[in-house]
């Protein structure tokens, strides 16, 4: 498996086929005397802004922190939560509920769903 | 039997896609400018377009990926951000040209002003794609789309010389005027060869499940269904180079271009044109939005699709939302829709390269599209082509911006 090609920047899907976002970094555990392995992987705009530069980083979370429904958006998935590696990633987890949907769920409660003749 | 359904469906959907307010515009602005002198440049988007939207189709068939999907995927995060902003700024720029298409139509028609129709074609489109599908716009707006057939009857009628049609086939230098040349060859580059159409166009076919059964009939429709908008397209460069050129017209404003049809046509050539303007704007209004919306979604992974409820994928519904509502408010603020629509067109050139280059890579990727991979001419074509649509836009737009 090549970390940068088959995991980093996929998609990442729930059981239910539900997309959580892109994986936007992984997370390595380093072991003494024996080769590093993968702790985790990392969804969420944070974790995005921090490859272009920590200074992007930094104001997103603190936008976030400010302005953002619930937390800043950050979803850590424990690797052992990874159950399938093809087009997608397939996740162990239910997406609804989860830090990586607080926007989608705030837009759809407070926007979405108060737009007169929405399909409920 | 199904397939062949499929195909003409294919085909009715590239119309939509292919002839627009920019298209249209350039096309006529061409024609009275140059007479038949551009019709090469017509020819090089076709063939270019006609590559890239069958490159569209085949990755989304062979590796699952969209277009966006894959770009993510194989450039990476910083990639994605920093070609996701101009690309952003163009498509909402050549939104306000298509909804200040449908609004002009309505003016034509109704003689009411086109700033007031702004809102009332943003909230219809948007109604389309709240409460609609995918194959409703696909196949309403294509049927509709066949009005513009009228271009092609109006330049027949209008007997163009066909030794001088053929001439302007092979590049020509430009007489006195250069600046406008280049300008327009540009304009009309960017208006046949749109990115959004590609990131639509293989988002549909991953909706549409497609796999390495669909390649053929992809590369059929592409041809021919690009093909088919090209004439349409060569339609308005000639009735406009038969009617305004001669006597020295140039096309300023919208209701100039409409008299292309009323010479050949008579009056109902006004409604013809008012009719074909719509529709191929509204078309092109909605795939705009759909292929903005798409790229977000995918870039960042979120949910979407258009075949279930808005409430299913908010953020993705949103940003169609957002666009369409925020372009319309420039064409409501009177912006004039036809310079608008030239110069969105030019700026699209020049960007093409941030989409068509690493657009190659992925299409020679055996990751992604395994044994399916690009010949030498496809690549040598769009990457020729964009290229060269990219540098002369450079050096064309600061100069025609000077030069008025």
């Amino acid at each position: 498996m090549n970390l940068t090609r088959d995991i980093l920047d996929q998609q990442v899907v729930d059981r239910a086929g539900q997309r959580l976002g892109k994986v936007d970094g992984v997370i390595l555990e380093l072991r003494d005397g024996e080769p590093p392995r993968i702790a985790a992987i990392e969804v969420g705009p944070v974790t995005l802004a921090r490859r272009i530069h920590p200074r992007l980083a930094a104001w997103v979370e603190w936008w976030l922190r400010r302005f953002g429904p619930r937390s800043d958006g950050t979803l850590r998935i424990p690797w052992s939560k990874v159950r399938a590696i093809g087009v997608d990633i397939r996740v162990d987890l239910v997406a609804e509920g989860t830090a990586a949907r607080a926007w989608e769920e705030w837009l759809r409660d407070h926007v979405v769903r108060r737009i007169p003749g929405t399909p409920q | 039997m199904r397939r062949y359904l499929e195909v003409a469906l294919g085909i009715f959907t590239s119309i939509g896609g292919f002839l627009e307010v920019g298209a249209i515009a350039t096309a006529a602005q061409a024609g009275a400018g140059f007479g038949f002198r551009l019709g090469w440049v017509l020819v090089l988007g076709t063939v270019c377009v006609i590559f890239l939207v069958e490159m569209s189709g085949r990755l989304s068939a062979v590796s699952k990926h969209t277009l966006q999907d894959a770009m993510r995927e194989r450039f990476g995060a910083g990639f994605f951000l920093v070609t996701t902003i101009p690309g952003l700024i163009v498509d909402w720029l050549v939104l306000a040209a298509e909804i200040g298409g449908v609004a002009l139509a309505l003016q034509l028609v109704t003689g009411i002003g086109y700033q007031w129709w702004a809102f009332p074609v943003a909230i219809g489109s948007w109604l389309f794609l709240w409460k609609g599908n995918l194959r409703l716009v696909e196949d309403g707006v294509a049927l509709l789309g066949l009005v513009a057939l009228a271009f092609v009857v109006a330049a027949v009628r209008l007997h163009p010389p066909v030794h001088a049609v053929v001439a302007g086939l092979l590049p020509s230098l430009p007489p006195a005027e250069g600046t406008t040349y280049w300008f327009l060859a540009v304009s009309i580059l960017g208006a046949l060869i749109s990115p959004y159409l590609f990131f639509f166009y293989s988002s549909g076919a991953i909706e549409g499940q497609w796999d390495e059964n669909h390649i053929g009939s992809n590369r059929f429709t592409a041809i021919v269904g690009m093909s088919f908008g090209a004439v349409l397209a060569f339609g308005v460069m000639l009735a406009a180079a038969m009617v305004f050129h001669p006597r020295g017209i140039q096309v300023e404003r919208y209701e100039q271009v409409a008299l292309m049809l009323v010479e050949p046509l008579g009056r109902p050539g006004l409604y013809l044109f008012a009719a074909a303007l719509a529709v191929t704007c509204f078309g092109a209004t909605l795939e705009v939005a759909l292929g903005r919306a798409y790229v977000f979604a995918q870039g960042f992974g979120w949910n979407y699709t258009l075949n279930s409820l808005p409430t299913n994928s908010a953020r993705f519904s949103l940003v169609y939302t957002v666009m369409i509502g925020s372009a319309a408010v420039l064409i409501a603020l009177g912006v004039d829709p036809l310079a608008l629509t030239v110069f969105s067109m030019a700026l699209t050139a020049v960007t093409l390269p941030l989409v068509t280059l690493p657009f190659i890579v992925l299409m020679n990727d055996p990751a992604y599209v395994g044994e399916y991979r690009n010949g030498w001419i496809g690549n040598a074509a769009v990457v020729g082509i964009s290229l060269l649509a990219s540098l002369i836009a450079l050096v064309a737009i600061p100069l025609q911006l000077m030069g008025g």
